[in-house]
């Protein structure tokens, strides 16, 4: 354990002593990296936060209950309690018929039609506003009340949230999209420096197969070498997006401000961070690997 | 030891190199490859370190069939003979001493091991002054030392020599043969390829003699 330890700490400072060796390139791939897997994550990040937005919006979205016309005094407070025992709605509201019929007279050109009505038309109305947005929520109120005898019809204004919710699955499946692309770019950057590492150590590639090198034996510093350069440019992404939305969040901060609301954004948390950096040095070993491999099987001494 | 049944090599699109080869090398036997140029010296001593593989017959070492052994199993193969090569394959990028020093690494010695064993290769083939110099400062001569250096170094049974006085002047070639000598003297089993019969003749050994790959008697 101990001498596997030192092993892999040689191995990192070799490698790190190969980078400095040629810090020009070192330093445009690990650039080249970091932009490539900043895109989805910065998207990434403000689509979360779009989704946090969402889930605050003041306007909440409402359920119009209409009791049937027959419904009694008693069923009406029949119906009050179990609004308030439910612990799904953030309000709710009674519009009796007759202040409904009010409200409907007083809009212009509605006034003659109801001068004329001998009969209220209209039915004792709730208007409910549930405690959270998502349209599952808002269906399963709906279908609650929908099973009571004395109510005619439930109308559930769920359309925006449905509409909002699909956008926000579509950008998901973007970022992802986008995330394998530039994922399949890294690869390529990094099977591509590896290429350059491998054509300025040939000899020593064929020198050591010759006196016994396995594959494996080969293969490792350059694994290494692009797992470290994976790593670095993970981290450079990081930055990027964590310097991206801070200089974002102060406009929308402002903007927020205006609906006079506090918003602020997250940046990137510590999980999809580590994530970041995990896949960065994974794709980036995949990359070496393709390369040395495909090199190995190319100079073989048969 | 070394064991050809009717070996046959043809490289692609050439002739053959080698025809119907049967020969035998027994342990710790000195054994001269002599042949003109072309005559398939190389190509033999590549067969027994399966870095080419016979077109047909088969190539056994220690009983090993190495022409057919998986390429997996080459390397620890190889690990058993000391190489020492025509074109030397020193690598310039780093140090005599690093150089002696990789072959212990690929077989995996422990640092403190290594550079002993490295250091007392070096004095063997008296090069430890000049373990820090960059091999490319060092002399032809030196540099071909610094080769058996690099292939004794990790007590390899068996030792394969091409051309090992090719381009030296007679002090240094004679140098040379001693050192193998010497490692004769323990144990070391030799085959040792070269073109140049004058120097061949003055050391008392068995000489095979190739002529367009057909082995002679
Ligand atoms: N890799 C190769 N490809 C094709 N022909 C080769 C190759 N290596 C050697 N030969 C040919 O095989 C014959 C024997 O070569 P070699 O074993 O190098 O002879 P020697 O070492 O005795 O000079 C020569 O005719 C040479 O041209
Ligand atoms: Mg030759």
């Amino acid at each position: 354990m101990k001498t596997w330890l030192s092993h892999h700490r040689q191995a990192i400072v070799a490698t790190l002593a190969r980078m400095a060796q040629t810090p020009f390139a070192t330093v445009f791939a690990v650039i080249a990296i970091g932009v490539a897997l900043s895109l989805p994550a910065v998207l990434y990040v403000l689509l979360n936060n779009a989704a946090r937005l969402a889930g605050t919006l003041p306007a909440q979205p409402e359920i119009s209950v209409y009791m049937r016309m027959d419904a009694t005094n008693a069923q009406i407070n029949d119906l009050r309690q179990r609004l308030k025992a439910r612990t799904d709605l953030a309000d709710f509201r009674f519009v009796p018929r007759d202040t409904a019929l009010v409200e409907l007279s007083k809009q212009a050109g509605v006034a003659d039609i109801s001068a004329g009505l001998t009969q209220n038309p209209l039915p004792d109305a709730w208007v409910l506003t549930p405690r959270k947005a998502q349209p599952e929520n808002i269906t399963r109120i709906a279908t609650a009340l929908q099973a009571l005898p004395y109510i005619d019809t439930v109308k559930q204004d769920s359309q925006w949230a449905q509409r909002l919710n699909a956008l926000l699955d579509l950008g998901h499946d973007f970022v992802m999209l986008l995330a394998v692309l530039l994922g399949a770019a890294l690869v390529a950057v990094s099977g591509n420096t590896i290429r350059l590492q491998i054509l300025t150590r040939r000899a020593e590639i064929e020198v050591s197969q010759l006196i016994g090198a396995t594959h494996r034996y080969i293969r490792r510093p350059f694994l290494y070498f692009g797992v470290l350069q994976g790593l670095f440019g993970g981290l450079a992404a990081w930055l990027v997006v964590a310097v991206s939305i801070d200089l974002l969040d102060r406009p929308v901060a402002e903007l927020s401000a205006l609906y006079h609301a506090n918003f602020h954004l997250q940046s990137l948390g510590l999980i999809p961070g580590l994530t970041l950096l995990l896949s960065a040095m994974l794709l980036g070993g995949f990359g070496a690997y393709l390369t040395v491999t495909r090199t190995l099987f190319q100079t073989d001494a048969h | 030891m070394i064991r050809f049944d009717s070996v046959t090599k043809r490289y692609p699109g050439g002739h053959d190199a080698l025809q119907n080869l049967n020969l035998e090398i027994a342990e710790g036997e000195m054994v001269f490859l002599a042949g003109h140029s072309g005559a398939g010296k190389s190509t033999l001593l590549k067969l027994i370190a399966a870095i080419e593989r016979p077109t047909s017959g088969s190539v056994l070492v220690n009983n090993q069939n190495v022409g057919k052994m998986r390429r997996g199993a080459v390397p620890y193969l190889r690990r058993n003979i000391g190489l020492i090569f025509q074109d030397h394959k020193l690598l310039f990028d780093r140090s005599v001493i690093q150089n002696v020093l990789l072959p212990l690494q690929i077989a995996g010695f422990s640092r403190h091991d290594a550079a002993s064993r490295a250091r007392a290769a070096l004095d063997k083939v008296g090069l430890l002054k000049r373990e820090k110099a960059n091999p490319i400062t060092l002399s032809g001569g030196e540099q071909q030392r610094l080769c058996i250096a690099r292939a004794v170094v990790s007590r390899p049974a068996l030792l394969l020599a091409d051309e090992p006085t090719g381009n030296l002047d007679a002090q240094y070639a004679r140098d040379i043969m001693d050192m193998f000598k010497a490692f004769n003297q323990v144990g070391v089993t030799l085959v040792i390829a070269s073109h140049d019969e004058d120097a061949i003749r003055t050391y008392a050994g068995r000489v095979l003699h190739l002529d367009h790959g057909v082995l002679q008697s």
